[in-house]
């Protein structure tokens, strides 16, 4: 080996010992089961945007993605990647650069497909001119979706109402849901379900006979006590 | 030649790179070769396989000269691998060229613009060494108007293009092909970062073209004459592909349907009408006569109520694109019922997995299946499709090869099942769409799911993995993926000897794409022998310094080692994006500011 290339082993070496430097930012994390100290922040080298936001909610929200903590063995479980992780959302709510891996063709299409699916028309044989829900994200009339949040969690979802029959139903499957996100005790009887009516008040759920609710439902928030 | 190599593994060379040294001498073989070179070529001209065919041209001198004499097709797996001159040189009688550039990831905007891949090099040289040049199909690309309007009066018995991902041209471009090409037989425009000035270029077709077999312009956005596109397909009497663009209406493709019922291959503009009333019956014959049809896509906008007009066909397709159009699971249940013949189906995950299971219970001889997301960025849609919806097509579907699924939640058990259900698999790519993500049930890592995939299906060309996944994942990967060429990963890995596992492993790796993965220079230089044999490996925002790549650059000069600066300037001995690949066309000449060949 030539001599600038037995320097250059040595260098590479020493850099192989070294936990990487610049691109590790340390992060609060609410979760005290994570024990990593230096984390690689997801943010690609060409952004201009800023690696780090908050969330909606003011939580911190940078989960650690890669730990290179050498020490764990091939039984401890892997807490890298975990699956609190939040993607780095830029203006357009993009998420990560290059994620999900689309062809930047198909994504454009997508994005305006979307523009047009909120418009609200139903265009089903056995559709009723007065009984719009303007929730309606789809065409067929056989899907009635509202959008759902629960206190504590970021994430909102959207279900499909006509998948249930009461509202016993329907908040068991949201405890279940939401389930996932935070940790939620005694089978969700903390929790109430607040729903906002079409003219636009806020009511507690089970005031309406079921058929009534799920055509006036705007959104649903099950609220803790 | 290999041969003379010691450091490099005795394997089968299948890119042309191989065997174009022209340095190395070859074992010269006495004339015990008893066919004059005439006989030889002609027998071997009936070679199609590029791999044969670089198989062939390592047996001896006289089969080298005999098969690039006559070679017709020259495929470039990597535009930089090889240079323009160097091929003119090799093959004198080529009449069709298909070509590569930019690293797979560019498509997802991992490769910043400007990065290279221009096409123009290659038309200057092939104008002089292949006036009779017929066929060129590019993918990813760097393609000007300027060299559009190049080919099209360089070459005058110009016949078949074909632009898949390419960039840098508009419709401008697209008229001067249409004007001067007068042997057109095909024209292939899909999926290019194309800048749309206009639909005009259509109506450039002149009178006289009349050998049209192949017009796809479904990606272009901007309506073109009616008028020109009814009278070019009505004298396109060999006319067997046409993909239409959105703007085209169901009155006018039922208009051009009567002009071609020889068609084989249908992209449809919008299929709906703003008619509230009025009867669909009057499309309901439109496809009747159109009794080759094979495949059908396009369906922009279909609706419960226009769907049917299809069904008349569905029986004998057998490659169905609904991936443009939002279709409800019960759509599809009644549209697929008609549709038993299918091989290839690609559908948007808004049929949930109820329509998933419409597709395991009425298409048993299934062969490939693509789910893409109609919401891939919406956090906050609980829809698409699960492990569920997966489960169910693998039950119905046994002879699933080709997979592409995006979904947001996945298990191993599932995984497991599908691999048992499908052992033939030969591409297998799950997209699990939030990065990391453990089986939602168990909270374990996914690397009992790719483990069950590698182990069970021995077939397995291609793979992507996604999810939560240890360094257990990589390693079943290099035990048992000995067929696997392609593998991209992605947010996954603990250590080096993940990627390790990976190049020790699998013999006939080509392509290796990673992403935000943390292996670094041990990972890196562990390949240090297997890369002359790969076609590229991609690594970024990895755990790579500058210096080990100066380091694989030193001890392997026929690799370029390629190092894209960040733009941040922050961290000058962290290597953000790396790209090697082999060639024997030296370091490139035309890199931008921003890439470093090392």
């Amino acid at each position: 080996m030539s001599k600038g290339l037995s320097l250059l082993c040595k260098k590479v070496q020493a850099e192989m010992l070294e936990l990487p430097n610049k691109r590790i930012r340390k992060h609060r994390h609410t979760h005290a089961h994570h024990t990593m100290e230096l984390e690689l922040s997801l943010s690609p080298p060409n952004q201009t945007r800023h690696p780090i936001k908050k969330s909606r909610h003011g939580d911190p929200c940078r989960f650690p993605l890669v730990s290179w903590n050498h020490d764990e063995d091939d039984q401890q479980p892997n807490t890298f990647f975990t699956g609190d992780y939040q993607p780095d959302l830029d203006d357009d709510g993009e998420g990560v650069i290059g994620w999900p891996p689309l062809h930047s063709w198909r994504k454009r299409l997508m994005e305006e497909n979307q523009h047009e699916r909120v418009e609200v028309f139903n265009r089903g044989e056995h559709h009723e001119e007065g009984d719009i829900n303007i929730n309606v994200m789809n065409r067929n009339c056989n899907e009635l979706f509202v959008k759902v949040k629960m206190d504590g969690v970021g994430i909102a979802r959207k279900i499909d109402l006509n998948a249930f029959h009461s509202y016993q139903t329907l908040t068991t499957a949201l405890i279940h849901m939401f389930d996932k996100y935070v940790e939620i005790e005694e089978d969700g009887a903390a929790y109430k379900l607040m729903y906002q009516h079409r003219d636009g008040h806020w009511h507690l759920g089970g005031d309406l006979p079921w058929e009534m609710f799920i055509r006036s439902v705007k959104r649903i928030q099950m609220v803790r006590n | 030649m290999p041969t003379m190599d010691p450091n490099r593994k005795k394997s089968k060379p299948v890119d042309l790179v191989d065997s174009v040294d022209s340095r190395v001498e070859l074992t010269e073989s006495t004339r015990s070769c008893p066919f004059p070179d005439e006989v030889l070529e002609r027998v071997l001209s009936l070679i199609d396989s590029h791999k044969d065919r670089s198989s062939v041209s390592l047996v001896c001198k006289d089969w080298y000269n005999a098969e690039r004499w006559s070679r017709r097709h020259v495929f470039i797996g990597n535009c930089y691998s090889v240079s323009p001159e160097i091929v003119a040189a090799r093959f004198p009688r080529i009449r069709s060229v298909t070509l590569k550039g930019k690293p797979r990831f560019s498509d997802f905007n991992l490769v910043p613009e400007d990065w290279g891949a221009d096409v123009h090099p290659w038309l200057s040289v092939f104008s002089s060494a292949y006036p009779f040049l017929e066929e060129l199909r590019l993918k990813r690309m760097a393609v000007s108007d300027e060299s559009l309007e190049f080919l099209a009066t360089s070459f005058h018995g110009f016949k078949a293009l074909s632009l898949l991902s390419c960039d840098g041209f508009s419709t401008d471009g697209l008229k001067a092909i249409a004007s001067h090409c007068k042997n057109l037989t095909e024209l292939d425009i899909q999926e290019n970062g194309i800048d749309d000035l206009g639909g005009h270029w259509l109506s450039c077709f002149p009178e006289s073209q009349t050998s049209l077999e192949v017009l796809n312009f479904a990606s272009l956005n901007s309506e073109v004459s009616f008028d020109a596109l009814e009278k070019l397909v009505s004298r396109c009497k060999s006319l067997r592909v046409l993909k239409l663009n959105r703007n085209i209406s169901l009155d006018q493709l039922q208009k051009l349907l009567l002009h071609c019922p020889q068609l084989m291959e249908l992209g449809t503009g919008t299929f709906m009408q703003e008619l509230i009333s009025g009867p669909v019956t009057e499309f309901k014959n439109m496809f009747s006569n159109c009794r080759k049809l094979v495949t059908v896509s396009g369906l922009w906008d279909a609706t419960p109520l226009y769907l049917p007009v299809i069904y008349p066909v569905c029986a004998s397709l057998t490659f169905l694109n609904l991936s443009y159009a939002t279709l409800q699971s019960s759509e599809l249940a009644n549209l697929l019922f008609h549709c038993r013949s299918l091989r290839r189906l690609w559908l948007l995950d808004t049929v949930g997995d109820k329509g998933l299971e419409a597709v395991g219970s009425c298409c048993p001889l299934l062969e490939e299946l693509r789910v893409f997301p109609a919401d891939p960025f919406d956090q906050e849609i609980f829809l698409g499709v699960t492990e569920s919806g997966f489960v169910s097509v693998s039950r119905g579907c046994p002879k699933l090869r080709h997979v592409l699924y995006f979904c947001r939640q996945m298990t191993n058990a599932a995984v497991a099942t599908i691999a048992r259900n499908c052992p033939d698999f030969t591409h297998f790519r799950l997209c699990i769409m939030n990065p990391g993500q453990p089986d939602y049930l168990t909270k374990e890592p996914m690397d009992e799911a790719f483990g069950a995939i590698v182990k069970t299906c021995t077939k397995l060309q291609r793979l992507a993995v996604s999810g939560l996944l240890t360094d257990r994942t990589f390693e079943y990967i290099g035990q048992h993926a000995k067929n696997m060429e392609t593998l991209s990963v992605a947010f996954a890995g603990n250590s080096d000897l993940g990627m390790e596992c990976v190049l020790k492993g699998c013999p006939k790796l080509r392509k290796l794409e990673i992403r935000d993965c943390p292996f670094g220079n041990a990972a890196l230089l562990s390949g240090l022998t297997k890369y002359e044999s790969m076609r590229s490996l991609w690594m970024s925002a990895c755990n790579v310094t500058m210096n080990a790549c100066r380091m694989l650059a030193k001890e392997k000069p026929r690799l370029n080692v390629e190092v894209m600066r960040d733009e941040e300037g922050s961290d000058d001995s962290q290597a953000h994006k790396v790209y090697v690949y082999r060639s024997v066309a030296g370091p490139r000449r035309d890199a931008p500011p921003f890439v470093l060949t090392l």
